[in-house]
Formats: C-alpha cells, sequence, structure tokens
C-alpha cells in the first residue's frame, strides 16, 4: 500500500466523518414543552420491500388519525405531528429508525412498525429508552413475550390476536346441524405467523366437534408453487376449506387451482387476502369472489360510532368508498386513538402512560373496546368474519351481532363452469 | 519499504485507528453509532470476503450462508442453554467455529467447479440455508430467533458493540495484510490468475482455495454473532439476506477488490451513505432508484475499485510529473552544450 | 396415494414449461456472453406487467400482447448491454457484470414500484381457469398453450443456431470469444443481439408466470431468480435443451416431494442441483467443463 493510499483511506475516514456531523445537525427536533409546540410521534413504516402494501396502508391510517386530531384542536392543545420513516421491510433499518426518532428527532410517544417480524427490534429499541410501543399490527405471541416486553411491559396493541382471528367461524361451523355440518375438513397453511395460528386454532375446534380432518400441511410462505398444496386439498375432497393465506396471491392461485379441477368446497375461508378490498376482486373476479369467506376486527361498515366517523374522514381525504379501506388503516388509526386517550388522561411522559394502560381502564377505538393484559394484549375487539356477496363485502357472523346478515351456504360454484 | 514513505502510510494508519477509536466518544448520538456499528461489521464483513473471493479470483455471493449461521448459532446456543447479559458473548468463538465447520463441505461441493457455476453454488447454497431456517424446529421458523435483553444504558449500549466490533476489524485487516504479503497469499493470487498453471507448480489448488474460505467463514460467523446480538433478533431472511451476498462483494469491489484497504474503504463510504439514504428519503422507490442508478454508474465508471484506479490515476500523474521534470533536466542540459558548442 | 403422484409429475411437467421460458434467455445469455444476468427475475416480472397492461388497459388478449412485448423487450435487452455489460472490461468482468446486472434489476424494480405501487395484480383471460379433461386428468388450457409455446420457442432458437448465418456466429462466439474474433466475427454485435434475444424470450416467460403464479407484484422477481440459476446451472450453462430438461425435471421432483412435505419441496430443489454438480460439475447438458478458467 502506497503512502498516497494509506493518505487518501485517512482523508476518506475524515471525509465520512465531516459527512455524518453534516447530516446529524442538520435534522430539528424541538420537543418543548410550553405552548403550542407541537407533540412529536414517530413511527417505521415498511414504505418498501415485502410488507410495502400494509405498510403504507398504515401510513394511511397514522395520517389521517393525525389530522382528525389537530382538526379538533390537538391534544392536550398541542398539535400532534407524525415522524414516518421507512424500514424498508427490514430489522436492521428499524433499530436506526427508533434510535433516530428517539434520540435524533426527540419525539415524544413512539408507534408501531407494520409487522411482528419488525415489531420485535422495534419492541427491544424502545424499552431499552422505557417509551411505550403502541402498535396496531404484529400480534403475534411471540411479540407479547419477548424478554424486553416482561421486563419493561412497553408493548400495546388494541388490535385483535392473530390466532383468535377464526373463532367466530369455527364456532359457526359447530353450531350448525350435524345434517348440514361439514363432514370432512382441509387445512392448507403457509408458513407465516398471521397465516398458520389462526388455521390451527379452528383446526382444533372442529377436530374436538367430530370434523374429520383430510389434509393438513405447511407449505412456504414465499414460493409461487401453490398449485401443489392446492391440487392435493382438491384430491382429498374436503367438504371445508380453510386456508392459511398471508396475502392476496396465495388465495388467488389457490382459487384458481381449484377451479383449474373443477372443485368447490361447500365453505371456503381463507386467513388473509379476501379482506383486500378491491385488490382481491381484481385478482380473482367480483363472481369467484363470491362466498369466500374472512376473517377482520374491523370493516368499513362496522356498527361503531367512532368507525362510522373515521370512514366518513378517510373516503373525504382519499375517496372511494367504505369497503375499499383495509383494515390496516383501522389498526393504525386506533392505535392513534389509544395514544391520545393516554396523553389526555396523564400527559406525554411515556412511564406514566405505560402505568396509565396497565391500570385495567377500558379505552374505545374504531375497533372496539381495549383494555390491555399485563403483556399488552387487547381480547376485546371488534372480531368478525365476513364473506363476499356478488361483489359486497358483508359481515356475517357473529350471527345475531348487529350488522350481521345471512351467510351464503353453501358456497357457490365458481363462475365458467 | 523504509523512509519517508513507511512513516506516511504508518501515520496514516495510527489517524485512522485514533479517529474511529474516538468516534463514539465524539458522537455520542446513538443513531450515529448504531451507523457505526453497522458500518464496523460491514468492514469485518467485506473484509473477510476479500480475502477469500478478492484474493482467490472466485466471487461468493453467499456468504450470508456463514453470517446467518453465526447469529442462529449465538441465538439458539443463548436460548437453550439459557446465558444472558455479557455471557452472551462469549458464544461468539463458537458461531465463527459452527461456520468455519460448515464452510468445509460447502467448499468442498463448490469449489470443484467453474467460475461462473462456482457463484450460482453460492447463492443455490445460500437459498438451501434460508430454507433450512425457516423449515428446521430449533431455527424458530418465520418468528426466527430472539436474543436475551441486554439492559444496558440507551444512551451508551452501542458503545461496547462498537469497540467489540472495532477490534474485530483491526485483527481482520491485519489478517488479510499478512496473508496478502505470505506465500499462502501468493498462492491464492497465483490461482486467481491461472489457475491451471498454478496447479501444474505443484501447489494443491483446492487445499489453498479451502483454506481461504474456511477463515473467510470463520470470521464472517464471528461478526454474524455479534450483529445477531446488536439486532436483538435472527430471522431467516435477516440472517441469510440476499442484500447481505451483494453488498460485501460491492464494498470490496468498490474499493479495490483484492487489496487490504479496500473493503475497508467500501464499507466505511457504502454503508454510513446507504442508512443515510433509507433514513431520509423516506420516498423509497425513489432512494431505491437512486440507489442503483448509483450503484450502477459506480460498476461501469469505476470497474477496478476506488483504490486501484485512484492508485492509478495517481501513479500516472506522478509519472507525468516525473517525466515533465525530467523534459525539463534534459532540456536544461542540452542548452549548455548548444550554448558551448555555439561559443 | 398414487393419483396423487400421477397428479403432481403432470403439474410439475407443465410448470417446468413455464419455468422453461423464464430461463431459456438466461442461459442464452451466459453461454454467449459469459455472464449471469441476475436482473433476469425483474426482467420477468416487467415482460408480466407488459402484458399487463395490455391486456387490462388495451384489452388485448394475452398472446396476441406477445407481439408487442416480445420486440419491446428486446429492445430493452439491448439497451441494458449497451449501456452497462458492455463497457465493463479487463480482468474482473464476470463479478462486474454480475453486480452491474444488480443494480440494473434494483432500478427496473424500484421503477415498476412507483408505476404500479406494491399492489398484487394478475393476468386474468378464461384459459388461465378453463381445463380440459384427460384421462381424468384437469390439464388447464393455459399450461398446455404455454407448453407448446416452450417448445415452439427452444425449436426456433435451434433453428436459428444451427441454419442461420447469424445462429453459426452465436455458436462460435460460444465455443470460444478470442477464436470467433480472429475469424472476423463482431462479438460485440453478436453479444448485444444475443442479450436482446435472450431478454425478448423473457418477455414470453413473463407473461405465463403473471398468468399462473397467483398474483404478482414488483418484489415477485426475488424468488424467481434463485430457481432460474439453479435450473439453469443444472440444466448446462449455454444449453437451451438443458434449460428446457432441467426446468422440467427440477419442477417435477418439487411437485413429487410437495405431496409428502411442501415445506421440504423446495430444499429439495436446491440439493438437487448440489447433487449434480458433483457427479456433472458442468450440468446435466452442458459442456464438458474445463475446472479452470
Amino acid at each position: 500500500m502506497s503512502s498516497y493510499r494509506a493518505r487518501f483511506v485517512s482523508l476518506a475516514a475524515a471525509a465520512l466523518a465531516v459527512g455524518v456531523v453534516a447530516c446529524t445537525s442538520s435534522s430539528s427536533g424541538s420537543a418543548g414543552n410550553t405552548g403550542k409546540s407541537p407533540i412529536l410521534i414517530g413511527a417505521s413504516l415498511s414504505l418498501t420491500g415485502d410488507f410495502s402494501a400494509d405498510g403504507q396502508a398504515f401510513q394511511r391510517g397514522y395520517e389521517l388519525w393525525a389530522s382528525d386530531v389537530n382538526s379538533h384542536g390537538g391534544l392536550l392543545g398541542r398539535p400532534v405531528k407524525l415522524v414516518i420513516l421507512n424500514d424498508g421491510s427490514s430489522p436492521t433499518t428499524v433499530v436506526s429508525d427508533y434510535q433516530k426518532l428517539i434520540s435524533v428527532d426527540h419525539v415524544n410517544l413512539t408507534f408501531g412498525p407494520f409487522s411482528s417480524l419488525l415489531t420485535a427490534p422495534a419492541a427491544n429499541t424502545t424499552a431499552r429508552y422505557r417509551y411505550a410501543l403502541i402498535m396496531g399490527a404484529g400480534t403475534t405471541d411471540d411479540v407479547f413475550h419477548l424478554a424486553s416486553n416482561r421486563q419493561v411491559h412497553n408493548v400495546f396493541s388494541p388490535s385483535l390476536p392473530v390466532k383468535d382471528y377464526l373463532v367466530p367461524f369455527a364456532n359457526w361451523i359447530v353450531s350448525l346441524p350435524p345434517s348440514e355440518r361439514p363432514k370432512t375438513a382441509a387445512y392448507p397453511m403457509a408458513n407465516d405467523p398471521f397465516a398458520a395460528p389462526p388455521v390451527q386454532v379452528v383446526q382444533q375446534i372442529l377436530q374436538r366437534a367430530g370434523i374429520r380432518t383430510v389434509y393438513s400441511k405447511v407449505f412456504p410462505a414465499e414460493v409461487s408453487a401453490y398449485k401443489g398444496p392446492a391440487d392435493q386439498v382438491a384430491a382429498s375432497g374436503a367438504d371445508l376449506v380453510v386456508l392459511g393465506s398471508p396475502d392476496i396471491p396465495t388465495v388467488s392461485a389457490f382459487m384458481q387451482a381449484f377451479q383449474q379441477v373443477h372443485y368447490n368446497p361447500k365453505v371456503f375461508a381463507a386467513a388473509s387476502g379476501p379482506d383486500g378490498g378491491q385488490e382481491f376482486l381484481n385478482a380473482v373476479g367480483v363472481g369467484n369472489a363470491t362466498g369466500m369467506m374472512v376473517p377482520n376486527g374491523w370493516y368499513g361498515s362496522y356498527a361503531n360510532p367512532l368507525s362510522h366517523i373515521m370512514v366518513q374522514e378517510y373516503i373525504a381525504k382519499y375517496g372511494g368508498t367504505a369497503s375499499d379501506i383495509n383494515t390496516d388503516v383501522a389498526e393504525a388509526y386506533s392505535v392513534g386513538e389509544v395514544a391520545a386517550d393516554a396523553v389526555k388522561a396523564v400527559g406525554t411522559n411515556n412511564a406514566k402512560i405505560i402505568k396509565y394502560l396497565h391500570s385495567g381502564v377500558t379505552l374505545n377505538t374504531v375497533q372496539g373496546p381495549a383494555r390491555f393484559t399485563s403483556l399488552g394484549e387487547n381480547p376485546r375487539p371488534a372480531s368478525f368474519i365476513f364473506q363476499w356477496q356478488n361483489g359486497h363485502y358483508l359481515q356475517v357472523l357473529p350471527a345475531g351481532a348487529p350488522g350481521s346478515v345471512k351467510i351464503l351456504f353453501p358456497k357457490p360454484n365458481w363462475i365458467g363452469q | 519499504m523504509t523512509g519517508p514513505g513507511a512513516a506516511w502510510r504508518g501515520g496514516g494508519i495510527l489517524a485512522l485507528l485514533a479517529a474511529l477509536a474516538l468516534f463514539p466518544l465524539v458522537f455520542t448520538n446513538p443513531l450515529v453509532t448504531t451507523i457505526g456499528v453497522d458500518t464496523m461489521i460491514f468492514v469485518v464483513a467485506a473484509s473477510a470476503w476479500n480475502i477469500f473471493s478478492g484474493y482467490s479470483g472466485y466471487i461468493s455471493l453467499g456468504h450470508a450462508v456463514f453470517f446467518g449461521t453465526g447469529a442462529y448459532t449465538v441465538g439458539i446456543a443463548a436460548r437453550d442453554w439459557n446465558l444472558t447479559g455479557t455471557t452472551v458473548f462469549w458464544l461468539l468463538p463458537l458461531a465463527a467455529a459452527v461456520a468455519a465447520v460448515i464452510a468445509v463441505p460447502f467448499g468442498l461441493l463448490a469449489l470443484r467447479v467453474r467460475r461462473h457455476t462456482f457463484v450460482v453454488v453460492t447463492i443455490a447454497i445460500f437459498f438451501i440455508f434460508q430454507l433450512m431456517a425457516y423449515n428446521l424446529p430449533f431455527t424458530g421458523g418465520t418468528t426466527g430467533v430472539s436474543a436475551p435483553f441486554l439492559a444496558w444504558q440507551p444512551g451508551t449500549s452501542n458503545d461496547p458493540f462498537y469497540y467489540l466490533a472495532m477490534a474485530i476489524a483491526v485483527a481482520t485487516v491485519g489478517l488479510s495484510w499478512l496473508i496478502r504479503g505470505s506465500r499462502f497469499g501468493l498462492q491464492l493470487r497465483a490461482i486467481r490468475d491461472d489457475e491451471g498453471r498454478t496447479r501444474g507448480l505443484g501447489v494443491h489448488t483446492m487445499r489453498v482455495k479451502l483454506a481461504a474460505f474456511v477463515i473467510s467463514a470463520f470470521i464472517t460467523g464471528l461478526i454474524g454473532g455479534l450483529w445477531f446480538y446488536f439486532i436483538t433478533q435472527v430471522l431467516p431472511p435477516s440472517g441469510f439476506d440476499p442484500a447481505f451476498n451483494v453488498s460485501v462483494a460491492l464494498m470490496a469491489f468498490f474499493g479495490g477488490l483484492g487489496t487490504v484497504a479496500g473493503p475497508v474503504l467500501g464499507a466505511l463510504i457504502l454503508e454510513p451513505a446507504a442508512q443515510y439514504l433509507t433514513l431520509e428519503f423516506p420516498n423509497a422507490f425513489l432512494s431505491q432508484i437512486i440507489l442503483g442508478a448509483l450503484f450502477a454508474a459506480v460498476v461501469v465508471l469505476l470497474p477496478r475499485g476506488v483504490i486501484p484506479t485512484v492508485g492509478e490515476k495517481v501513479t500516472s500523474w506522478r509519472a507525468r510529473r516525473s517525466d515533465h521534470l525530467a523534459a525539463r533536466v534534459a532540456a536544461a542540459a542540452a542548452r549548455p552544450s548548444a550554448e558551448r558548442s555555439s561559443s | 396415494m398414487g393419483r396423487l403422484i400421477y397428479e403432481a409429475i403432470i403439474d410439475g411437467i407443465l410448470i417446468g414449461g413455464v419455468y422453461a421460458l423464464m430461463a431459456v434467455g438466461l442461459t442464452l445469455i451466459f453461454g454467449v456472453l459469459d455472464i449471469i444476468n441476475i436482473a433476469q427475475g425483474i426482467l420477468v416480472i416487467l415482460g408480466a406487467y407488459l402484458s399487463y397492461v395490455l391486456s387490462v388497459h388495451l384489452h388485448i388478449d394475452l398472446f396476441v400482447g406477445l407481439l408487442i412485448t416480445v420486440p419491446a423487450m428486446f429492445v430493452i435487452g439491448i439497451t441494458i448491454y449497451w449501456a452497462f455489460i458492455r463497457p465493463l472490461r479487463g480482468h474482473e468482468r464476470t463479478g462486474m457484470a454480475l453486480l452491474a446486472s444488480y443494480a440494473v434489476a434494483i432500478v427496473i424494480e424500484g421503477i415498476l414500484y412507483w408505476i404500479f405501487t406494491p399492489n398484487y395484480v394478475q393476468l386474468r383471460a378464461p384459459y388461465v381457469t378453463a381445463s380440459v379433461r384427460v384421462f381424468g386428468f384437469y390439464l388447464p388450457y393455459i399450461y398446455l398453450y404455454g407448453f407448446a409455446l416452450a417448445l415452439a420457442l427452444v425449436g426456433l432458437i435451434y433453428l436459428m443456431l444451427y441454419r442461420t448465418k447469424f445462429g453459426r456466429s452465436v455458436r462460435a462466439t460460444m465455443q470460444d470469444q478470442v477464436a470467433a474474433r480472429l475469424i472476423g466475427i463482431d462479438v460485440n454485435r453478436v453479444a448485444g443481439l444475443t442479450f436482446g434475444i435472450g431478454v425478448a424470450v423473457t418477455a414470453v416467460g413473463g407473461m405465463m408466470y403473471g398468468a399462473t403464479s397467483g398474483g404478482f407484484n414488483p418484489n415477485s422477481g426475488y424468488d424467481l431468480i434463485s430457481r432460474l440459476l439453479a435450473i439453469v446451472i443444472l440444466g448446462g450453462l449455454g444449453s437451451i435443451a438443458g434449460a428446457l430438461v432441467a426446468s422440467v425435471f427440477m419442477l417435477t421432483l418439487e411437485s413429487v416431494v410437495n405431496v409428502w412435505s411442501p415445506e421440504w419441496a423446495i430444499v429439495v430443489f436446491y440439493a438437487a442441483l448440489a447433487l449434480v454438480l458433483i457427479f456433472r460439475p458442468a450440468g446435466l447438458l452442458g459442456r464438458q467443463a474445463v475446472r479452470e478458467q
């Protein structure tokens, strides 16, 4: 290595140091405690990468909440300002994002990122600063049971825990008279912490009720070779299919494969995908969507006054109709509501907020009531099953609940057969 | 290699080391030190990659195998042996050893084929490992493995990681330098230049390549373990990340493939730059396009990497200067004789 | 169980046809230019999006639309070659080309995200879900058309390689670039045109992928490229027939293992590659390998 190269390397290091100083000193972060200085709320979202579709929906939810709050005078007389950073669906970036939000941007509160896979590093980072992390998604068991959460108790999620999603569906099946009840069931599940747990819970409930399992396998979530499992499910001839799908392509591929082999189960429920609104219809066609059932904690026409208001405001801001609104939006919005209630009660001190949220208080959100366990779970929010009927996304379960309509059962055959 | 050149070189290196050592004490902002730790990790990873791929010419795009293996080893061991706090750091040598052990059959399989095939084999093995991380019962599936909670003060919790990574970096670069100057290094570079002839001269090329591969794997596994504890979790797509594979290669290329300082420079420049771009441009699609375009420009315009290209330019500038000087001396020498002859 | 296996084999063969269409371009580029085009995955997605735009906005049938997308991708391919591959020279050309094509892939992905957003889309047509019943098994029309197309394309490429003057130049360049240059072949022109052809064929693969995948978005390219690379190496670098054989073989193997365990099926995919390479380092139909460069 010549002397010139050595000097070059030193120069580069110096330039790097200068550059970093320039970058960090250029960011502003005022968090005054007096007067009308804004309340800063930071979040890291997946605006690109694997989770980008949901990350952007979440962004809309947070932003809608913030603009709503501000149009009503803000919190404690102060306007709310969101600082949203992109994590590119990468856990490493999530850590730096929250470091930046807390130590550079000096945010008062932190909201969660989109997925469990990213929530864990976020929770660990915010735990170190003793900041509460309120999140709308990422409601899988492993997040609540993180070592940091068990010690610091800073994680809160107002959304329905994932494994409970399909319970109303299972209860309905069991409630059918024996002559109508499906005799056999197939449970294909993607290897995904959102898709598999609810299906596994359904399988347990239905097996106990005497419904025979003719297929139950886990397939990789990240691959496009769905035809194999789909064909096997079809070959099993099951009356009932509960598909553990994490996204629209999975459901769409299964539906497509079923059509190709002329297989139509009497009941077809999916963990996720049919809740994707217009995107789902575009993928499978309005006619074929009819009969498909999917769980959700919230949807556009949910009979809840807070939800109605939010829906109207969403439409005013982004257009479309109530049924176009992705559930992620409501999940994000309810995060804001929890934060707002906590701030109004005890101010912006995180330790007090954590204590308040663990005090057994029940808060109201667009997703229904929120009351947190010691690990931050909320078992109380709205939990429904929806079904597509001729282009309409309708609430069908729980059967007696306000807003529920009659289920279309059995599922009509595919269009084009 | 004595005299003023060596003094400059030594001074330069010392200055750099001092700057790096003082870095977290001067810039105490945890965001900055997080980027610092990430950068140090990549200095190690890129240098380790270069020790094998740079010197031997066999481009590996599967080094994340070792990185992820190291990460998972620490995670699984900490989880199953119930270790917490600073004891977990003692698992790092284990992580390195496991990665090195894996490198043996991996290398024996992959190093028998042509260079192009080699690249693809490394990619294939990489994906096998990622898939195993998803599917094996003890790796935690999609949710991976979480680290024990390290209840250090948030303001300075990054610093021990930084210094540990830096120590590993210094050792790695030192090792890289030693190898380069040794007979082993010469054999590697001979393999890069003309493997057939090298074998013909009696060198056991497979053993040489495999040795470099294992050394490279050892270091990568070591730093992977550290990374895991720093990020506090490992998942199949993060421990076995395709972007990691390309990043270490890019850093080494950018700085100068096969040089000692190249990967260091590449990591010192590219990692903070990438982090900065992601932080400052939430409109991520635009930043992705910019990043890719920059990347492409670098590859096309600086094909030999920064250090060799800059080094060449500097050398040619010096040569031209000395040519200039020589020409003026010659002209000056010629004139008196002309004057003499005319007088 | 037997029926499941037969069905799996049929599925595998049919899907193998789709992958062959995606892999042919890659192996062609490998063979002639000696470089790994990592952008192949995203180029498939690009082809799928082009077909999507034609189908949804202009209501052009998927297969008819190929008459537009194939030439379009040809032009894109040549442009990529001239801008990013041709300028690379020197000892590390292979590695640099790899990184350059990765950069191109990132840029294309970013542009696709920008234009189309991360929402999943799918190519739809009546023959995607309709199927014909043969011996008790359902064979979806789209796969049959796709398989026929794959055979036709492979045949066309062979015709080109063995019956045309250009094809002879391509084969010569494949065998020995230096010698080809010495006998007067404009290697750069051959390389550029071949790159263009490779990307053009990918347009067809993209359409097929878009129709059979159940939905794709700009992120779908990553999963593809790794499988395509495995297929191409298994089949033998530069061997078109090898790409077809390897696609069918790998996908059928995966499909059969899928019956027993879907999670391990993909591992088998890569493990098969490793196994074949132990015994035949040049791949199934590759030319005899030269171990050193």
